[in-house]
């Protein structure tokens, strides 16, 4: 079931008099089962997974409970983890890797099968199952008291605000919230819909507006201008925004009307001034997952850990396999020799390697969370190289300001447009089919042919497009310079005012076709 | 819940109701001045003697050079993508108010898709049109009665920005301006060849067509506006269309697909550009179908 559906609509009509109605286990229980209807709804034989999954872990942290045994509580996470990451290795990745090892042995003149399954990548497993997991690890690591009510865990794995698209929440933040009762709150109510509404503007309004643009640009760029391909980017950037910031946005909402608190998931990342203020404002639920379970133990900026060598090998390794081009090999030869003599000559040496290798294990694996493909996988080597290269560069660039004098106005505004300018070069490749696709897609905006606004077709949606970009903007400014969320929860005729706005918004912009979120195929 | 906020409740819900048609008043208004073909239509300001009916494939029918050439005036009904259906049910509003025309001519290769969403695209002309309403009541209701609900839903469409753009402008002689460009003329020597999927319900909106034109003394012509020749050959199934239609209606089809063939008249591999529409329409002049 999708937000932007009928079903969902009728869905929550009866849903919430229910749950507002009941109190205690009764609500409980019809959470769950509200939110394997929800799930259900799009292919029911996949609650099983969830079930499995639930199951699982609810024994795991029960048998973590009991044991102070410290080899037996690792086999107990193991067995979580391989559980897990076994079923989103297998409905994920498994067709990746049998295509990249056939593709490999095919580099090698070996004639590879090229069977592979047809396997349907279950709605939402990347985020329930980080979500899971995220509740054992923190038991094992004696951070959150165990759950002992199965009904209250399994409601906190499928709870369908945020199933299938996030933001994940972590178990230490959101099970307590299940121990109080919720009423119904006034308030909750009123911000809840307010965020609700916005949702529904970034979703129905500007992404789908934006999308058939977007899609029609990425199937075959060759046949447009130089600036059709820059708008179609800028469009795209705006639109994987709104479309998963859209969705967040009502599942938060949602959530505070039911009496729950989720954490923020955006925070306006295109006017980030640097990479990590990026990832701190961009899909933050899984950035911070990112940081606290796999950036952190591998080192984060303290240490190296065999792991993320290990990684950063095999990932160079597959690379240089994958695309046949030896030579990148001897030059990761040349690589390595300098980064043994550059992490043996000092300590601060040591720890700025380590920093960067950390760094670049963690947005590699975050690109393939995304996606089994290697384009996902570029995506991610090109934040991670984003970050590693901030780091390297900063200092130098700081000082050439500073020593010209560059008003501070002006230091912000260039600084937030290179990061934009280079995020929308990542999108390209996180959007393309392929990357042939994506490097005539780049090609074909640096070749500056056609370069006016009489080569770019279907100017409705162009003007459509940065009409409610310009829109989305000026909220989001407003926001920010003056807490307009603030004023919405205090003024009660400003709140109306606002609400009626975005209902005719939503009507005379919107896009009803039941389009899907981005998000759901990751 | 305590009195006063079920006041603001019922006052949001007002409140959007009121902007709402007030809303839809004031675009309704907009859209009047507009000189698009569609309002033009159902203002009472498109009397003509050759109607012109197509898709976006339609738009080549050049209305400057057509009127240049017979001295007769022209309405041009092609749109981007249109289906057939909408075809049939906006000349069936144009013969309902105006006097029967001289002339239809009409691009059969628009009989290739139904298309639901440009047809709700014509939901703000609902209050106005009799057999487009209908149209959209029957095959979209749920688009219909969104823009009974909200007077704002009506005109959420490229339909209505095109009918803003054409406030005091002319919409008579828009037409590519380009000549295909080095790629696609590159691509085009290794097209794949694909079928135009042909539904049997576009057989009765032609007949109905026909029908109606006949009982008005219309003349009738189907033709098939030219395409880049490569291009036309990619169709395989052009031919065994253009037979079942003529078949099935008992009009004849003048097939200018392959009548044009230099790069120079085309903006790309479907669409004439203006050099490229001036020839076609002598061509058609020359064979009698354009009478002066």
């Amino acid at each position: 079931m999708i937000f932007n559906s009928l079903a969902f609509f009728v869905f929550i009509a009866a849903f919430l008099p229910l749950y507002f109605s009941m109190k205690g286990k009764s609500r409980l229980w019809l959470c769950l089962i509200g939110s394997y209807i929800f799930y259900g709804w799009w292919d029911w034989r996949f609650l099983s997974l969830i079930v499995f999954s639930t199951c699982i872990d609810y024994f795991v942290g029960l048998q973590l409970d009991q044991t102070e045994d410290e080899a037996k509580r690792k086999r107990l996470l193991t067995i979580s983890m391989v559980v897990n990451l076994g079923f989103l290795a297998f409905f994920k990745y498994f067709n990746f890797f049998i295509d990249s090892f056939t593709n490999m042995l095919q580099s090698w003149g070996y004639e590879g099968s090229t069977t592979s399954l047809d396997i349907i990548l279950p709605v939402g497993i990347s985020f329930y199952t980080f979500q899971s997991m995220s509740y054992t690890i923190d038991v094992y690591y004696r951070k959150l008291a165990v759950e002992k009510d199965f009904i209250r865990f399994a409601t906190f794995i499928s709870f369908f605000p945020q199933l299938v698209a996030g933001p994940i929440v972590r178990a230490s933040d959101f099970l307590p919230q299940f121990q109080k009762e919720r009423t119904f709150s006034w308030d909750r109510l009123t911000t809840g819909l307010g965020q609700i509404l916005w949702g529904f503007f970034k979703k129905v309004a500007v992404a789908d507006s934006l999308a058939p643009y977007v899609d029609q640009c990425f199937q075959e760029p060759g046949m447009f201008g130089s600036l059709h391909l820059l708008i179609g980017i800028i469009f795209y950037s705006f639109q994987i925004y709104c479309d998963f910031s859209g969705y967040s946005d009502i599942a938060i909402g949602l959530a505070r009307v039911l009496g729950f608190d989720f954490p923020e998931n955006f925070r306006t990342p295109y006017f980030s001034k640097n990479f990590s203020e990026f990832w701190k404002r961009w899909h933050i639920s899984l950035s911070s997952w990112l940081q606290d379970y796999l950036y952190i133990p591998l080192g984060g900026n303290r240490n190296g850990s065999f792991g993320s060598w290990f990684f950063i090998i095999l990932f160079y390794v597959l690379t240089v396999v994958m695309t046949g081009w030896w030579w990148l090999g001897i030059i990761g030869v040349g690589m390595g020799i300098w980064a043994y003599w550059y992490y043996n000559s000092s300590t601060a040496r040591q720890k700025n390697l380590a920093t960067y290798a950390n760094l670049m294990v963690t947005m590699l694996l975050g690109g393939l969370w995304h996606g089994a493909s290697w384009a996902f996988v570029f995506w991610g080597f090109l934040h991670g190289a984003y970050l590693v290269v901030q780091r390297l560069a900063s200092p130098f660039w700081n000082k050439v300001l500073n020593a010209i004098k560059t008003p501070m106005f002006i230091q912000n505004t260039l600084a937030i447009a290179m990061v934009y300018f280079f995020t929308c070069l990542a999108w390209v490749y996180f959007r393309a089919p392929d990357f042939e696709v994506a490097n005539n897609f780049i090609m074909g905006i640096a070749s500056l042919e056609q370069f006016s606004f009489g080569a770019v077709m279907n100017k409705f949606q162009v003007v459509k497009g940065f009409l409610l970009i310009g829109l989305l903007l000026a909220v989001e400014v407003t926001d920010l310079r003056y807490e307009y969320h603030e004023v919405i929860r205090t003024q009660a005729v400003f709140r109306v005012v606002s609400f009626a706005i975005l209902l005719w918004l939503i009507s005379f912009f919107g896009t009803f076709g039941n389009n899907s979120f981005i998000y759901f195929q990751f | 819940m305590n009195l006063k906020k079920i006041y603001w409740i019922f006052l949001l819900l007002l409140l959007t109701f009121i902007g709402d048609r007030i809303g839809g008043w004031i675009l309704e208004q907009i859209v009047q001045k507009s000189q698009f073909r569609y309002t033009r239509l159902y203002n009472q300001q498109a009397e003509s003697d050759i109607l012109l009916v197509g898709n976006s494939r339609g738009l080549m029918f050049y209305q400057p050079t057509i009127e240049e050439l017979t001295g007769k005036s022209t309405l041009n009904l092609s749109y981007n993508s249109m289906p057939i259906n909408l075809g049939r049910a906006l000349l069936q509003d144009y013969f309902e108010n105006y006097p029967a025309p001289e002339q239809v001519i009409l691009d059969v290769t628009m009989c290739d898709r139904l298309n639901n969403q440009l047809i709700a695209g014509f939901n703000l002309y609902t209050p106005k049109s009799t057999h487009v309403k209908q149209l959209i009541r029957d095959s979209i209701p749920k688009d219909y009665y969104g823009g009974m609900v909200t007077h704002l839903y009506r005109y959420n469409s490229e339909v209505f920005q095109r009918t803003l753009n054409y406030i005091n402008k002319s919409d008579e002689d828009w037409l590519l301006d380009r000549v295909i460009n080095d790629y696609m003329v590159e691509e085009a020597q290794s097209l794949e060849t694909f079928r135009i999927t042909y539904d049997t319900s576009f057989t009765n909106e032609l007949n109905a067509i026909k029908q109606l034109c006949q009982s008005k003394g219309t003349q009738l012509n189907f033709v098939i506006n030219p395409y880049y020749p490569p291009f036309a050959e990619s169709i395989t199934n052009l031919d065994s269309i253009k037979n079942v239609i003529q078949t099935q209606v008992g009009v004849s089809i003048s097939d200018y697909s392959r009548a044009l063939t230099d790069r120079e008249d085309f903006g790309d591999y479907q669409h004439t550009n203006k050099t490229g529409a001036r020839k076609y329409m002598q061509m058609l002049l020359q064979d009698g179908i354009l009478k002066k």
